[in-house]
């Protein structure tokens, strides 16, 4: 328990290092496109962490993500239209309404598990669409949406410069909140729905209120990513940002690095996005077959990702550190992550595994 | 009038209904035997749509006789795709784990398509599907009424297969409960691999049906997985008789606002009912409480 006290105050330190460096980042790279992508890299980074507040605390993968980032687009499009000074207030009832509407839908959504969880994100997704693309005189139908930006640049390299550094910003935000919830009761009750959530309630965990508040968090920061990417391209396309591609891209990252680790989700998204824009820009016929063959392959091969895969590594080097547990855990790779006594409280001895 | 609207857009919703609920078929099935959702079942729609294609442009082939040759190839690759990658999944969270690697299917197959036959619709037009007639004052579109016709054939013989065959009671056997199946002697092993073939045999079937009546293109599968995922939960995941009946009653009433309100709120009707579902009665309509867990 110390040792995970411990791991989670130097996270705070390794984030607020993390932001500080991308923030630095534009003063080194000039070129335009490389901002453009590092835009993309760091917004996916706070739309991966954001996801993982569902995905990695409770188990529940959803690929409706993309719905958020739609709405969220579109709530600060067409609050704040092309007027610039009301983006900031756009952004800020973007934040608000998502999250109503964030735990509405998580409370409905989350009274189903497994893949019929999964069948109902997808769905969300498509509900988002055809509600952009059928609502015209809200939305602009499937012509789109134009918005104002957030900065008064006008030059491009400039521009993408700010939002890298918002994003930035925002990814603190996201990471610290991750970081605090992984030591709190809160995500204590999360994990043990992961681990059982039939266990979890009969031992007195409120399972529903625990999931329906992490989704409305989650939505709210995907919506909010959405919103800042809307002010950031200055068009909304109904098509794009209601694709459940960009769930799955979301799901990659995290199940690349790792779900359960506050790393895993950036690091995924710091591998997946420069490989993608390699694709899209060298390859562009074999994108999608290059996506599916890695999400395919992460699958199969690592479906516990990076940073628990470098932890049991470790760990067998170093033998004497670890505990039986830990190497326990490093046999299942289902326990990768948090080899501590498992959550659910009130329970004396070693949890049973299943 | 109006009247006659309202059944011509019934008839319509029937003769969509039976594509999907032949579609749906198969999910329930590699359902039923794995307890998976299998993400990819359009995607082999669509690519059974596109080898249809091939054939027919290729070697002048009649759409619905290129099944021979597609039905058994996708039998075997269903078979293939069973063993080879979704039996490996651990089993502690296969349930998640089976979405992505099927998703991720899906992706490659879409991939794999719009690379080697660009992102453009593609069409078949054959002679005899292209009139309609008049029955009783309604017009019936002959490609339709082909569709549905070939459907239901498909699924009264896999109704058939499932309720009276050795393998059918093997089958049930597995889905109700694996492991009380093998110690009676059930080889679930096969029973799945072969199940899941079934599965893509329907995605085969269905694939000729499509090519006959819609234009295709790439990325047409996936609002195809959303509507048929709304009607699997409607009927209840792993029960192919309620999930037939949700696909005529979804298909009917798709058509219906279809043609009364706009097309936006007949792909809507999919998600409304798939919401109603979850509030009221999480486990389908037709299925157990099973279907809430997974």
């Amino acid at each position: 328990m110390a040792a995970q006290r411990r791991q989670q105050g130097w996270n705070y330190v390794l984030v607020l290092v993390l932001v500080a460096a991308l923030t630095a980042g534009p003063l080194v790279v000039t070129n335009s496109y490389y901002r453009y992508a590092g835009v993309l890299m760091v917004m996916y980074m706070v739309m991966a962490t954001s996801w993982n507040l569902v995905g990695g605390f409770t188990g529940y993968v959803s690929l409706g993500h993309a719905a958020f980032f739609g709405f969220g687009a579109y709530c600060t499009g067409i609050i704040a239209g092309d007027s610039r000074p009301s983006v900031v207030g756009a952004l800020v009832a973007t934040v608000g309404i998502c999250a109503v509407v964030g735990a509405a839908i998580g409370a409905v959504a989350l009274r189903v598990r497994g893949s019929s969880f999964v069948i109902v994100t997808i769905a969300l997704v498509y509900m988002g669409s055809l509600l952009a693309q059928g609502w015209r005189s809200l939305t602009g139908g499937s012509l789109g949406l134009d918005v104002a930006s957030l900065f008064s640049f006008t030059n491009r390299a400039s521009r993408h410069a700010a939002y890298i550094v918002t994003f930035a910003l925002l990814l603190g935000v996201v990471m610290v909140l991750w970081n605090f919830i992984d030591g709190t009761k809160f995500g204590m009750g999360l994990k043990a729905v992961r681990e059982d959530e039939d266990r979890a309630q009969s031992l007195g965990v409120n399972t529903t209120a625990f999931k329906v508040v992490a989704f409305a968090l989650s939505a709210t920061f995907v919506g909010l990513a959405g919103g800042l990417y809307a002010t950031w391209t200055g068009f909304i396309d109904p098509i794009f940002v209601f694709s459940v591609q960009i769930s799955a891209q979301l799901v990659l990252m995290s199940l690349l690095g790792g779900m359960r680790s506050l790393w895993g989700p950036v690091l995924g998204a710091a591998i997946i996005v420069p490989s993608s824009e390699f694709f899209l820009v060298n390859l562009p016929d074999y994108h999608l077959l290059g996506m599916g063959i890695m999400l395919g392959g992460v699958v199969l091969l690592m479906p516990a990702g990076i940073i628990p895969t470098l932890r049991q590594l470790r760990a067998h080097r170093d033998p004497p550190g670890a505990s039986i547990r830990e190497e326990a855990g490093a046999v299942g790779a289902d326990q990768s992550d948090d080899v501590d006594p498992p959550p659910v409280v009130g329970v004396p001895g070693p949890m049973v595994h299943r | 009038m109006t009247r006659s609207l309202f059944i011509q857009s019934v008839v319509f919703g029937v003769l969509t209904g039976g594509v999907y609920a032949l579609l749906a078929s198969g999910l329930s099935l590699y359902f039923g035997v794995m307890r998976i959702v299998q993400i990819a079942h359009p995607a082999f729609l669509f690519l059974g749509a596109y080898l249809t294609y091939s054939l027919h442009t290729r070697f002048d082939v009649d759409p619905l006789l290129t099944m021979p040759v597609t039905v058994p190839l996708f039998f075997v690759t269903g078979m293939a795709i069973q063993r080879l990658l979704l039996a490996r999944l651990r089993s502690e969270n296969a349930a998640m784990m089976s979405v992505l690697l099927t998703f991720a299917i899906a992706v490659v197959v879409e991939g794999g398509l719009s690379a080697v036959y660009t992102g453009s619709y593609r069409s078949i037009d054959v002679d005899y599907a292209k009139q309609s007639f008049e029955w009783f004052g309604v017009r019936v579109p002959r490609d339709r009424l082909i569709g549905l016709a070939v459907a239901g054939t498909t699924l009264l013989v896999l109704f058939g297969v499932l309720r009276f065959s050795r393998y059918g009671r093997s089958l049930r056997a597995t889905m109700q409960h694996p492991d009380a199946a093998r110690l009676v002697g059930v080889e679930t092993g096969r029973v799945r691999a072969i199940g899941f073939g079934i599965g893509m045999s329907t995605a085969a079937v269905g694939g000729a049906v499509l090519s006959l009546i819609v234009p295709f293109f790439p990325s047409g599968h996936w609002e195809w997985i959303a509507k048929l995922m709304a009607i699997i939960v409607v009927g209840g995941l792993g029960s192919v008789g309620g999930a037939a009946i949700a696909a005529f009653v979804l298909g009917i009433t798709e058509a219906v606002v279809q043609s009364w309100v706009s097309p936006v709120w007949a792909g809507m009707v999919f998600y409304l009912f798939l919401f109603v579902t979850l509030i009221f009665r999480p486990q389908g309509f037709f299925g157990g409480r099973l279907a809430q867990r997974y």
